[in-house]
Order: C-alpha cells, then structure tokens, then sequence
C-alpha cells in the first residue's frame, strides 16, 4: 500500500526541502519590483526580470534596515531565502535585505517624458475641457474584442441615452500607439461629443503605448473631451496625466460620463414640483392681492376703517390731555416754589434767624467775657488780701473809736450836768435858752432842774454889763 | 404648435433642463405680473414634457467607424 499524505502534509514536506537546500537559501537576486503593495505588516511585490517574475515579501523588519524607499519599476538586488506559503502552496522570496541596483529604464524614460509635457503645460488643470453632462454620442477607442468595449455598452444602458461609437484600436504590442492616434482622430472628424480612450488592466509592457509622448499629443490636441480608462485604480499612465478626465476603470469612465437616469428623473421631478409650487404661490398672492384690494372697496370695511381712525384720534387726544396737564402740575409747583420764597413772612422769619444768630455769638462772647472776669478775679485774689476782711478791720477800728467817743459824749449830757445843781431854761419851743437876749417880759419858761420842771414866767430881765 | 415648442424641439436635453430650472427660479422669485407668469408657467411645462421624451427615448446606436479609400464609414456593431 503505497504512502497516502495530506496536501498540508506535502506543503510542509516542499517547504522543509527548501529551507534545507542552500541553492535557494541566503542568496542575493536581481530583478524589477512591480506590483507594489504596501501593507501594514511590510511590502509585498514582484521582483522581475525580462521573461520571469517571482513573488517577494520584505516585512517591515528588513524594510527597517534600508534606507530608500522600495518603489515601482526599482531595479533591486534582494538578500533572502526562498519561502513556501504552506496554506496556498504557493513559493515566495522572503527579503531580509535590499540593495538599490539602478532605476529601471522604463520609469527613466516614464518621468523623463512626464516632466517634459509637464513644463509645455500638457497636464495643466486649467485646459482641462468639461465633459459634456449629456452627451448624445460617446466614441471609444479600444479594442473590438476586449472587455473595455463591452464593459461601456453594459453599464451606459441604464443611463443616460447616448449612442456610442467605436473607433478599434490595438492596445498593446507593435503599433498600440499609432493604432490609438488613428483612433482619436477618427473620432474627432465623426464629431463625437466626448472619446473615451482605454483598456484593461496589465503589466506595466502592456499599458506602454499610454505612456507614449505621441498618444499624450493627440489626447492634448483632440477637439473632443478625453476621458482616459487605463489599467487599473494604481497605475497612472501619461494619458491619464493629459486626459480632461482620469477614470479607474472602462465601467468607471461609462458612469463617470453618463449621468443615471433615476437621478435625472428625480431631479426633472423636483424641478416639476417646484414650478407647481411656484405657480400656485403666484397665482394665490395675485388672489390675496385682489381680495385685499376687493375688501378695501366694500363700504362696511370703510365704515370700520373710519371707526378705526376715529379711535385713534381720541387715543391721541387723551394722551394729549394728560401730557398738558402733566406740563401745567410740573410748573405749578415751580412757581409755588418760587413764590415761597419772596413773601414777607418769610423775610422776617429770615431777620429772626439772623438775629438769633446774633445773640448766639452775643452770649457767646459775654460768657468769654465773665470767664475772663473770674480768672482776673483769682488773679486779684492771688495778688493781695480779700476785700471782705479788709473791710471788717476798718470796722473793727470805727467801732472802737466809737465807744470811747461816746464815754467822752456822756462826760458831756447836760442832763448830767443838773444833777450837780444846774437848771436848764427852754423856750415854749423847747430850745434851750442860754442867752438873756433870746428872753422877752411876758415869756413862759420851762425850768428844768435835776428832779423836775417848774414853769415860769419872766417879769424882768437885766443884761450883764 | 407654437413658436415656443418648435425651439424646444430642437433643444438639447441639456439645454432644455437648464432652461427649465431658470424658468422655475424666475418664477420661485416671484414679482411678476400674473399673465408673464402664467406664460412662464406654460413655457416651463413645455420645457419639462420635452425633457421627460428624451429620458423615456433610451434607443441607441452602438456602431464602430472605419477609414476608407470612399472616406469614413460606420457599420452596426453586435454586442455579445
């Protein structure tokens, strides 16, 4: 019974091979990248030569330990091991290093061409021609057996209606270029109202004659609109540089240039249910206008109107009324003000005040005045005796002359005196008489002796000699 | 048939469309005499029936053109 083994069994077997066998181990080879891709785990890429191609992975690892940045079309020498992909069974070279070996003639003789147009303005935005948005007839050149053509039939049908015009072209190979110059001119002298140039995706080779300086030319010089359809969404070609418009696909460029016709009829709609609308505006605003103008001419609206006016008129009158009686109140007591002022009354209450005022500071000064008295006063004071008890020893001494005055009076009493044996003679008057002279005949006499008093009367009286 | 329908006869659908919607805007603004904008209205409607043909007319040519010695030349062309 012969040995039965899985296909993973096998894988596993091919890749243990390979890694054993130093012919495909740690070997440096030299090729073109194409196919470039990059992902977040590293770059994957085609690393070929003129007849073969292999696939190559550099994970980001390696890619950290060169200093370029791996790009389409690089001639790269690349240091690895050949690796099998046990899940696919499929072989690849696993880049552990890599070396810059030249840029690829190609990309040269691409971005030579490229910065070339680029300075005479061939790719300038601003000569870009606008696609038409409904274009009657689209012309294409392409080829007549690919799936470019079929592809812009399929999709254009439920769009747009356009006619579509082929002008066959080789797209590849020999005479690819010339074949598509023909083609656009072709369709320039048809009158087209938009070209379409185009083919599938390929190998770099296979897209070569849209990098031709002569394609870009008659794209730049075509009366028509150029939309180019090249490849695929990475690849750029020269003709996508030139082109009015750059469309990823065939199918892309069909829908690019052919609006859907679900998205016209809506907007046609739209377009229908707005003039409705406008029309029924304008025809209802015309009505409101009659109508208001209609009431205006009814009498009873007049009626009202003049109602409303006479309303009006009395509202402002009382706001009239109040704001004059308003004026008057304000100046009233202005006045009462004022007048208060100037009465007599007031005048001699003024005078009052002053005078007040007056015996204030009177009073003042008479209480500065008495104070001042009082402290001269005790200055006086200060100075010499008090007056009081100066005056009580003048007293004193008055008094003591007194009494020995009056014991020297008493010496003197003539009542005293009778009591010696004296008589004393008053008139009828009481004066006594102490002269003969101060005697007339016929006088009564009181004789006044120390015991009593005897009356007499005078018979004669002599002088002394 | 007016005059009016016979210019639009020979509109393009882009035209058309673009003289419907200033037609439409025109309108929309408002200010206008209720006879031009009746008028405007009519033109309008004309302007989308014409517009509406051309969409529900999806009949196409798909053909290709060749150079000949007799000139330029277009033939039918089959779609598999």
């Amino acid at each position: 019974m012969p040995e039965i083994i899985s296909v993973t069994e096998l894988n596993t077997r091919v890749r243990d091979i390979f890694s054993v066998t130093p012919a495909v181990n740690d070997i440096w080879v030299s090729g073109e990248i194409s196919n470039l891709k990059k992902y977040t785990t590293g770059y994957y890429f085609t690393l070929k030569d003129a007849s073969s191609e292999i696939r190559a992975v550099m994970f980001n690892s390696a890619r950290a330990r060169i200093d370029f940045e791996p790009r389409e079309n690089m001639k790269v020498a690349v240091f690895g091991s050949i690796d099998l992909y046990v899940l696919r069974g499929s072989y690849q070279f696993k880049v552990a290093t890599m070396r810059q070996s030249g840029i690829g003639d190609r990309y040269l003789a691409f971005e030579a061409l490229k910065k070339k147009l680029q300075e005479e303005g061939l790719f300038e935005p601003s000569r870009k021609r606008v696609i038409p948005m409904y274009p009657k007839t689209i012309g294409v050149v392409t080829s007549q057996s690919g799936a470019v053509i079929h592809d812009i039939i399929t999709t254009s049908e439920s769009r747009y209606t356009a006619n579509i015009l082929l002008a066959p072209a080789l797209v590849q190979g020999e005479g690819a270029a010339d074949s598509i110059v023909a083609g656009i001119e072709l369709l320039n002298k048809a009158k087209v109202d938009v070209i379409i140039v185009g083919r599938g995706g390929g190998s770099i080779e296979d897209l070569w004659p849209f990098n031709e300086e002569k394609v870009a030319r008659a794209i730049y010089s075509s009366a028509a609109p150029v939309v180019s359809a090249v490849g695929h969404e990475t690849d750029f070609t020269i003709a996508d540089f030139v082109a009015d418009l750059r469309a990823p696909t065939p199918t892309g460029a069909a829908a690019l240039i052919l609006r859907d016709k679900n998205e016209i009829r809506s907007q046609l709609s739209s377009l229908s249910q707005r003039l409705e609308r406008a029309i029924d505006n304008t025809i209802r605003a015309h009505k409101h206008a009659f109508e208001v103008l209609d009431a205006r001419l009814d009498p009873s609206n007049a009626r009202n109107d003049l109602d409303m006016r006479r309303m009006h008129i009395d509202d402002l009158s009382k706001s009239m009324d109040y704001a004059f009686t308003n004026t008057v109140r304000t100046m009233r007591s202005r006045f009462d003000l004022l007048d208060s002022r100037l009465r007599p009354e007031r005048a001699i209450e003024d005078i009052k005040d002053r005078r007040e005022d007056v015996e204030d500071i009177m009073s003042a000064i008479s209480s500065d005045l008495s104070l001042k008295m009082e402290r001269y006063t005790m200055r006086l004071d200060a100075i010499g005796e008090r007056p009081e008890n100066r005056i009580q020893s003048i007293l004193q001494d008055s008094e003591d002359t007194l009494e020995s005055d009056s014991k020297q009076l008493e010496g003197l009493n003539p009542l005293n005196v009778l009591t010696r044996g004296y008589s004393m003679i008053t008139g009828p008057d009481g004066t006594v008489i102490t002269s003969v002279g101060g005697l007339n005949v016929g006088n009564n006499v009181t004789i006044r002796m120390r015991d009593g008093t005897a009356s007499a009367d005078i018979t004669k009286k002599e002088m002394n000699q | 048939m007016t005059d009016f329908e016979e210019e639009v006869q020979k509109m393009t659908f882009e035209e058309s469309i673009a003289t419907l919607e200033s037609l439409v805007k025109e309108l929309e603004n408002g200010g206008i005499d209720l006879d031009k904008s009746i008028e405007i209205y009519e033109k309008a409607v004309i302007l989308r029936n014409h517009c509406r043909k051309i969409l529900d007319d999806s009949e196409r040519r798909i053909e290709k053109i060749m150079e000949t010695a007799d000139g330029l030349k277009t033939e039918d062309m089959r779609i598999d």
